[in-house]
């Protein structure tokens, strides 16, 4: 199996998933009420940003053949320590946000150090932290002070508009764009490729594994912290229970975009596809008559449908990738290399 | 010692707690309070002990809390509709054979990834549920609570359930060959391959059990009460992998056994109610609790680095 | 790659069109004030989804919604996470709905996207929980946080003979409207009943068994507790097994927020003792009821009564329609009801 078609394999299911998106719009087009108008679509855009932000940096750490369950409560805490440093510490809102990126960044070292430096797996370093770092926006607000009336610049952020598209939209697409870029054009995305299909084997290249996987991580946590201020900038509040099940969402968004679980394949286009798969679905089930008073329950239960079709549609024989042919595929989340 | 240094770290520090709890807030550890902890307990032991299994075998299983709730829903609407109890039970584990099944076809023979596929079937099983019940309680007939026995029976008969399943499960890992086989599968399937086992009809088998056990726990939940909460089972999947993975059970499989799971279990179900014993305030509890969970893992790191230098 | 962005940019051109197509059509149906002839559209917001209190609610929203002859979308967030009650009600913006009935999670989050849906001449009631004043035409007003908190505490001491141990079963420690009401029962008993203490506070995730089991706790941890206040529907019937199973009916007093249907088989065997709450169907009914008549312009900013249907009418105190006063099921009254 050369690594030639690994990658026109994946460039398939892209291929596979853009049908499915370009489906979903024209039949929600037909079916739905006012979805393909511009509000609608600009709806869509917006609220998948955050979502949108924790993919994009979740497939890198899945590429390495890791995983981040704490982003979500990640995105909590970062919520939280933005609306402290701002009303309470009095820092300007937008030293706030520069502070609270830092923090952001500083706990997905956290995960990092245990998962690189005690070779821990990440699937229970970050199950730990999820806990963690959500109980620690509650201990920091006593679960009850929510963090309300920011400035209008700060909301601008959240609910403005610049040249007709939604502000944080800009953020994500310059998001986007780095991470593709990162992933795809740079020797860092090769080493993530590289680690997530063999980790000894990327020492023995000689790679710098842990920076590598120190790196992912950290982007993790700082994309979590900038989840939380596009989040907190749109909703207008900051609270404890910010970003709860984002981080599902987020996997979901990954995985159905073609990423390995396992690591080593993937894209960031299929991601972001993914990403908006699902967005489309969930906007466009609350506009079709007949599924309006159900959107919220029939799209998790399409989106898991849609989640086992794609997956079972790469499975089928001549789609299975060389890594399905072994008996013995690596446990999600193990880790980086189990010492004897 | 060396080789269960994790196990017996995990039980030194649940001992810990009891000692400290039994100094300063002896009430812990009256009967009555206890025993109805150790009764709502027994349930989650039992999954979590079907968890460990799947672990073992290197695979994992996000999908049992929304499995639990459906198993556990439709036990009670079967019993709500006046067939008898022993019809409910049957159904209940043979849904949850039959959820798990699912499951592990899907694992097993399309060879998908575990954890993607039971995150998909549990917010499947979860919004089909709440499509169909909308979080109406179902309030159950007399004589289901209990299994229609005095409060004691039934408490005995739940702790003793679990008891079993712990102990048979344990047994057969140990000295059965099947047992070994999940090992061997979890530890390295190829060379469980060559050496005559089916790897896939194990790991099928295993989700398979899985889901059984799930739905015989849903029945010793529903019987603690005479009504169904539809929610119910939310977070048990964590609770469990937790439990689990903090017992030393490795998720890259292969290595672990069930009496860490016993002992990690019992420490992650002890903090929340020491917690309040302690008058600690709730706020705490989530950061408690995640500190726990990588003080554990931590610790084994450090001493495993310790050990190969 | 190139043949992928290629796709791409033709997927976004082809939306792009779609976009211009229907751009003016949807102009040209107005979000608000509907004309003659075409069928009203009410969009009824739960807190969450799968909530045994919602469903009971939207029973009589249904009902006034048959009466008179409107559409009713019922959607709402699966999980507690209140920035998704501004994305359905921003897509229900899109939509072009006649009027929205909220009831919020969170007062000041929702209150940015319900101030956006009133900009663009959608008509905005909130039921069960309040928004800010200014981000709502009227609120439908089953009882105040105030109101409900005084209840509790007040029917609480009774109880207790004004003095004693209570403690504080929540869903959560983050759900805003929890928090609230928290904050007005401290309030009434520092003011009215210094003699009872409040000595605990336990969130059950809004779960009944999770509340049974921090029920057994609490009895044992603190064995001078007298009653248990339940401000979270599951945690009722929870607590009061607890109290059941430990062998404290009676002794320890259980009161809470919840629905009949739920705690008929305590209250009737006297481990419960009250169990608050409003009807919660009329509430539904009367929402959409408000609803559609503040849509078709018969019910008007200052008004003081309004007539709701089948249940007759009801008193206007500023922008708040009173459904009446909470209403107490004890075992007198409660097999008069089946929600």
């Amino acid at each position: 199996m050369s690594f030639r078609f690994q990658k026109t394999a994946v460039l398939r299911h892209e291929t596979v998933l853009l049908l499915v998106l370009v489906l979903e719009v024209v039949f929600f087009q037909l079916a739905g009420r006012n979805f393909g108008t511009v509000d609608n679509v600009a709806n869509i855009v917006r609220h998948s940003v955050e979502i949108g932000l924790l993919a994009l940096v979740m497939m890198p750490v899945i590429l390495t053949g890791g995983i981040d369950l704490s982003v979500g409560s990640l995105l909590g805490l970062c919520a939280v320590l933005f609306g402290k440093l701002w009303r309470d510490a009095g820092l300007p809102w937008e030293l706030a946000a520069l502070a609270t990126l830092g923090l952001g960044a500083l706990a997905g070292g956290f995960n990092a150090a245990l998962i690189t430096g005690l070779r821990l797996p990440p699937l229970i370093v970050t199950l730990g932290t999820y806990s963690l770092f959500r109980g620690l926006a509650e201990a920091i607000t006593h679960g009850t002070d929510a963090f309300t009336r920011f400035p209008e610049r700060f909301l601008f952020l959240g609910t403005g508009r610049i040249a007709g598209v939604p502000t944080q939209a800009w953020i994500f697409v310059a998001v986007g764009v780095a991470v593709w870029l990162l992933v795809h054009r740079t020797t860092f995305g090769r080493s993530w490729r590289a680690i997530g299909f063999s980790p000894e084997g990327a020492r023995y290249a000689g790679l710098p594994v842990t920076r590598r996987l120190v790196l992912a991580y950290m982007l993790a946590g700082l994309m979590a912290a900038l989840a939380a201020i596009t989040y907190t900038a749109r909703f207008g509040t900051a609270k404890a229970d910010a970003g709860t099940g984002y981080e599902l969402a987020a996997i979901t968004a990954v995985v159905l975009g073609g990423t390995s679980i396992f690591g080593g394949v993937g894209s960031v286009h299929g991601t972001l596809l993914g990403v908006a798969a699902i967005a489309v679905l969930t906007n466009g089930l609350s506009r079709v008559p007949a599924t309006m008073s159900n959107a919220a329950e029939l799209s998790g239960l399409l989106t898991g449908a849609l989640l086992i079709v794609a997956l079972a549609g790469g499975a089928l024989p001549g789609r299975i990738g060389a890594r399905r042919r072994k008996e013995h595929p690596p446990a999600v989340g193990a880790p980086v290399s189990d010492p004897a | 010692m060396k080789r269960h240094f994790r196990e017996f770290s995990v039980t030194g520090a649940l001992l810990l707690l009891l000692v400290s709890l039994a100094i300063f807030a002896p009430n812990f550890f009256e009967p009555q309070p206890l025993l109805s902890r150790l009764t709502a307990a027994a349930p989650k032991l039992v999954v979590a002990c079907g968890i460990a299994l799947v672990i073992l075998s290197r695979q994992i299983d996000i999908s049992v809390g929304s499995l639990f709730a459906v198993c556990s829903l439709s036990a009670g609407l079967l019993a709500a509709a006046k067939l008898s109890l022993p019809v409910a039970v049957l159904a209940s584990v043979g849904l949850g054979a039959v959820g798990g099944a699912l499951n592990g076809a899907l694992v097993a023979v399309l060879r998908l990834p575990s954890i993607v596929v039971t995150l998909a079937t549990m917010v499947m099983w979860r919004e089909g549920l709440r499509l169909a019940q909308q979080g109406v309680f179902v309030n159950l007939p007399d004589g289901v609570q209990w299994f229609g026995l005095p409060m004691a029976a039934g408490q005995g008969i739940v702790c003793g359930l679990a008891l079993v399943v712990l102990l048979a499960l344990a047994y057969a890992l140990r000295f059965l060959a099947v047992g070994r086989f999940v090992y061997a599968v979890g530890s390295d399937a190829e060379a469980a391959r060559l050496a005559g086992i089916r790897p896939r009809l194990v790991t099928f088998g295993v989700f398979i059990l899985l889901g059984a056990l799930t739905g015989l726990a849903a029945v010793m939940n529903l019987v603690q009460s005479p009504q169904v909460d539809p929610s119910t089972g939310r977070m048990l999947e964590l609770e469990a992998i937790a439990a689990v993975v903090v017992g030393g059970v490795a998720v890259s499989g292969g290595r672990g056994n069930l009496w860490g799971v016993l002992a990690g279990f019992l420490l992650l179900a002890c903090i929340t109610p020491a917690l309040t014993y302690l008058d600690v305030k709730p706020y705490w509890d989530k950061a408690i609790q995640g500190a726990v969970i990588l003080l554990a893992v931590v610790a084994d790191g450090v001493r495993r680095r310790k050990l190969n230098r | 790659m190139f043949r992928f962005l290629a796709l791409t940019l033709g997927l976004g051109l082809a939306m792009l069109t779609g976009c211009n197509k229907s751009g003016p059509d949807s102009a040209a149906a107005p979000a608000g004030g509907s004309p003659a002839g075409k069928r009203l559209t009410v969009a009824l917001m739960p807190k969450s989804k799968g909530n045994a209190y919602f469903v009971s609610c939207k029973q009589g929203a249904e009902q006034a919604a048959k009466d008179l002859g409107v559409e009713l979308i019922f959607d709402g967030p699966v999980n507690p996470d209140p920035a998704k009650q501004n994305e359905i009600i921003e897509n229900w913006i899109t939509l072009g709905v006649d009027v929205i009935a909220a009831a919020c999670e969170n007062k000041d989050g929702i209150s940015t996207a319900l101030k956006k849906a009133r900009d663009k001449g959608i008509k905005v009631v909130t039921y069960d929980s309040d928004a800010n004043p200014d981000a709502r035409d009227f609120f439908v007003n089953q009882a105040t946080p105030e109101g409900i908190g005084n209840a509790l505490m007040d029917e609480a001491a009774r109880l207790c003979g004004n003095e004693g141990e209570f403690a504080i079963i929540t869903a959560s420690l983050t759900a805003q409207n929890m928090i609230e009401w928290q904050k007005f029962i401290e309030a009434r008993r520092v003011a009215k009943y210094p003699g009872m203490k409040m000595v605990a506070l336990r969130p059950c995730d809004d779960l009944k068994d999770k509340a049974q089991a921090e029920a057994t706790t609490l009895l044992s941890a603190f064995p001078n507790l007298k009653l248990l206040m339940n401000i979270c529907s599951p945690a009722v019937p929870g607590a009061a097994e607890a109290v059941k199973q430990a062998g404290k009916a009676g002794k320890v007093k259980v009161i809470g927020l919840g629905l009949p249907n739920e705690n008929r088989r305590y209250v009737k065997d006297g481990t419960t003792d009250t169990v608050i709450l409003w009807k919660t169907v009329d509430l539904g009914y009367l929402t959409v009821q408000s609803a559609v008549a503040l849509a078709r312009g018969e019910l008007k900013p200052g008004a003081t009564s309004f007539h709701g249907g089948k249940l007759g009418d009801f008193k206007i105190a500023g922008d708040n329609i009173l459904l009446g006063e909470p209403f107490k099921f004890t075992k007198d009254n409660i097999d008069q009801f089946d929600f």
